[in-house]
């Protein structure tokens, strides 16, 4: 293999692996600007990645499962929305039992049941998948990937742009001067939330209906834990968070392609590589204090 | 509702806007507002007036949807109305300038006054209609600037901006001028009152400033422990009577008058004859200047100097507080108070300079120097950096002194109770138990609690910051006190203050602060107002 083989394939491997890391970083990067710090991104993406396998092993279709794994997003994010910022348990907590209840639910659902393997459609763009080094990287890919192209600008419009947006930024902000002006402040939260559970659901099932085939046991391994330090790493800003993602999943590539390349490595260590960037980068950006001031503080009427 | 009906004058031609009839609200066995009644006119500056905990600020709650009442009428221009929801409130035409302000810092000028409507955003109109209405009613302001590098005077324009675009027909301002300059504050009265005169709208005006309700409004409300105590049109009545309401005793106005803003300003008159006048009566219990001055200061800040972010904060900055005076920071907000204040809590280490405690420096560096050192301090916001909202009041008052209420490894609660008894008798904390969180006492007990802790380890220094801000009178009255016996009994009195009357009242020396340096002390009986508005603006000489 080339040296310009080896490169391209890195970079393929890597955006396939930032890609559900970005779609659920849209999600987190929504919700941590309506003040909640979603913890049960993981539960959502693994949860999401059982159910779409598990779908489209029922119904023969992968897209469907797809969509399923959406739909499971969204139920985590509607029950955490509620425990959360309806009758106000803390939403780490929350978070936290979510994510050990999912990890023990799908280890236990997968041993007792047999899924087939499915993925969804591979697509190419012609012309441009014959661009040298990047051309497969960038324009080759299941279908579900291109659906980045259209989430990425339509969460920065959400946020940035729409009356909603402008709402939920204020909510993070200072959630008592919102509900002052009149914002319902954990309504919009819990729609924030769900919001994310979409995206994130997009995400883990991607990870497994796209690049995977199949589920196994914890299969996304701390992957929104790493969407929390990607939204981190960016300073709760769009752009940044993506870069992080796409950081996050070339560390991941190196990984897998190392030993291809007759890199001998520790592999244990070596799956440690994309954790130890994200605490380093984070240590790096660690000064620049942009985070929503209402950050995972919750909000009660009437306690100012 | 007799009191309101006996007091109702024929309004003329004027309608009751607002009508407020036996509105009640109690917090479990705390009744903040009992059988409320209240007639605001179009056309008027209204006043309320009361003490902290008389049941304002519960009072505009319920008005604005933010709290339900527990009973009582609400009639809207004689229609009776629910108010269910800050929503409904702000569909009747009741807006309201909230003390602390309700904006976002992080969003944009126009982001924040289009916030809370529906609908598409629609940027260039927002910020056209934020220009028109500043335009109109001479409140200038750049909409396309982020709200958090606004000063204290622009964010309220911005807040009156907010307001007065959904057209409102009754207008509440919550202590609007706590955080404003008194040229700010003339400013915002001309505002309102072209707002009543030229348009048909009420205006609420909620002070416990005695001379601002007789200055800007046309009638006034007196409430006490919730209840409305006295009404009257503003003109028919005095700042002494008023005062009285409001208390429900006579005041002594002098020091106190002064926390009222009742003190006369010292005003350049033609000598400067009439601006000794305020200051020729010292406090008894204020001592003169002391004479020696061979013995070190008990407080010294050579060459203090600290930068947040890049910006000098404090530069350079020296200040000598001798024992048994009280030196008073005067200075406009904004000028290196607070950051001070940070720094003589020991939250702040200084780029460069000595902070120095009876002539010995302190290392800032380590957690509870100042402390150990003697120095006690009634920060300017108790809550960030005074007390532990949620802690009892006797852990409250225990928590600088920890080994005075323990045994050799465990905290004696009853040890802690008892310093807490006496300390609370001796400083008149009402509180419902020692083990009440601080968080329920009022903001006055609160600043007891610091107070006493503060005293009771003894301090050679004490720095008050800001100390009476947002106190009901009484509360200010017994701060005065406190601070003026802290003195005569050999304290070293730091008092920083952007209440010039306070200042004038309480302070033997007055240094002024400009953009974090001292730029100039006088004695207090030669502050007149130019020599030190040349001082506040910067100007040292």
């Amino acid at each position: 293999m080339s040296m310009s083989d080896n490169i391209s394939t890195i970079l393929a491997s890597g955006i396939r692996l930032s890609l559900p890391l970005a779609f659920a970083a849209c999600g987190e990067y929504l919700a941590e600007r309506a003040g909640t710090l979603n913890i049960s991104i993981e539960g959502m993406m693994l949860g999401a990645a059982f159910a779409s396998i598990a779908t489209a092993s029922m119904t023969g279709s992968a897209s469907v499962g797809l969509l399923a794994g959406a739909v499971v997003g969204l139920l985590i994010g509607v029950v955490h929305g509620n425990l959360s910022h309806r009758i106000e348990i803390n939403t780490f907590v929350v978070g936290l039992v979510i994510n050990a209840l999912v990890l023990g639910l799908t280890s236990y659902l997968i041993t007792i049941s047999e899924f087939d393997t499915h993925q969804v459609a591979q697509v190419g763009i012609p012309v441009l998948r014959d661009i040298p080094i990047v051309g497969e990287a960038l324009f080759v890919g299941r279908w579900p990937a291109f659906l980045i192209l259209a989430i990425v600008p339509l969460t920065w419009w959400l946020v940035e742009r729409s009356r909603w947006g402008l709402e939920l930024r204020a909510v993070g902000e200072n959630a008592q001067a919102a509900d002052v002006t009149g914002i319902k402040v954990n309504k919009r939260r819990r729609q924030a939330l769900m919001w994310c559970g979409v995206l994130a659901g997009l995400g883990g099932a991607y990870l497994a209906v796209g690049e995977v085939g199949s589920f196994n046991q914890n299969m996304t391994a701390g992957r929104g834990y790493l969407v929390i330090a990607a939204v981190i790493f960016g300073a709760w800003r769009l752009k940044r968070t993506l870069v992080g993602c796409a950081l996050f999943g070339l560390a991941d590539a190196m990984r897998l392609a190392l030993p291809a390349l007759g890199v001998t490595l520790n592999s244990q260590l070596l799956i440690v590589a994309p954790y130890l960037l994200a605490l380093l980068t984070m240590l790096l950006f660690a000064a620049q204090h942009r985070e929503p001031r209402s950050l995972g503080q919750p909000f009660e009427r009437g306690t100012a | 509702m007799t009191l309101t009906e006996r007091t109702e004058q024929p309004a003329g031609t004027r309608r009751p806007a607002l009508r407020l009839r036996g509105i009640r609200k109690a917090y479990g066995p705390v009744v903040a507002c009992d059988a409320v009644d209240l007639t605001v006119h179009t056309g008027e500056i209204h006043g309320l007036l009361g003490e902290n905990g008389a049941g304002k600020s519960t009072l505009m709650k319920i008005l604005l949807g933010l709290v339900p009442r527990d009973d009582g009428l609400i009639l809207h221009h004689g229609r009776p109305v629910a108010i269910a929801s800050p929503h409904e409130a702000m569909a009747l035409g009741l807006g309201m300038v909230h003390q602390h302000f309700s904006l976002i810092g992080p969003l944009t000028v126009w982001e924040n006054v289009i916030l809370g409507d529906s609908g598409r955003i629609d940027r260039a109109e927002a910020c056209a209609q934020v220009e028109t209405i500043g335009k109109r009613y001479g409140l200038p302001v750049d909409p396309t600037t982020r709200v958090d590098r606004l000063s204290a005077g622009e964010r309220q324009r911005v807040e009156l901006i907010k307001c007065l675009r959904r057209d409102p027909s009754v207008l509440i301002l919550d202590e609007p001028t706590s955080v404003l300059t008194q040229a700010e504050s003339a400013e915002l009265f001309t505002v309102l009152r072209r707002l009543v005169q030229t348009e048909e709208r009420a205006v609420i005006l909620i002070s416990h400033k005695l001379a601002e309700i007789t200055t800007a409004t046309d009638r006034v409300t007196v409430l006490r422990r919730g209840r409305v105590v006295f009404e009257a049109r503003t003109r028919q009545t005095s700042p002494q009577e008023l005062a009285r309401q409001m208390v429900g005793r006579e005041v002594s106005l002098r020091a106190e008058g002064a926390a009222l803003g009742l003190g006369a300003l010292p005003v350049d008159g033609p000598e400067g004859t009439a601006a000794a006048e305020p200051a020729t009566a010292p406090d008894p219990a204020v001592p003169a200047t002391p004479t020696t001055t061979s013995e070190p200061a008990a407080l010294r800040l050579r060459d203090v100097t600290v930068t947040v972010g890049g910006i000098t904060v404090l530069d350079q900055l020296n200040l000598d507080v001798r024992a048994g005076e009280i030196v008073g920071l005067y200075g406009v907000e904004g000028n290196g108070q607070a950051t001070l204040g940070d720094l003589l809590c020991g939250l702040v280490v200084p780029a460069a300079g000595t902070v120095e405690l009876a002539g010995a420096p302190v290392d800032l560096t380590r957690p509870g120097a100042l402390h150990r050192a003697g120095l006690g301090i009634v920060p300017e916001d108790r809550h960030r950096s005074g007390v532990v909202l949620d802690m009892s009041v006797a852990e409250n008052l225990a928590m600088k002194s920890l080994g005075d209420v323990s045994g050799r490894m465990l905290l004696s609660r009853r040890k802690m109770h008892a310093v807490a008894q006496r300390l609370a008798a001796e400083f008149n904390i009402v509180t419902p138990s020692m083990d009440t969180p601080v968080r329920s006492l009022s903001g006055g007990n609160q600043q007891r609690v610091v107070l006493a802790r503060e005293m009771s380890a003894n301090p050679a220094v004490l720095v008050a910051a800001q100390p009476t801000r947002g106190l009901d009178v009484g509360a200010i009255e017994d701060m005065y006190q406190r601070l003026n016996r802290a003195a005569a009994d050999g304290v070293a009195v730091l008092l920083i203050s952007t209440e010039l009357e306070e200042v004038m009242a309480l302070a033997s020396r007055i240094a002024v602060i400009s953009a974090g340096r001292i730029t100039g002390v006088l004695p207090t009986r030669e502050a007149t107002a130019e020599r030190l508005g040349m001082l506040v603006g910067g100007v040292t000489g």
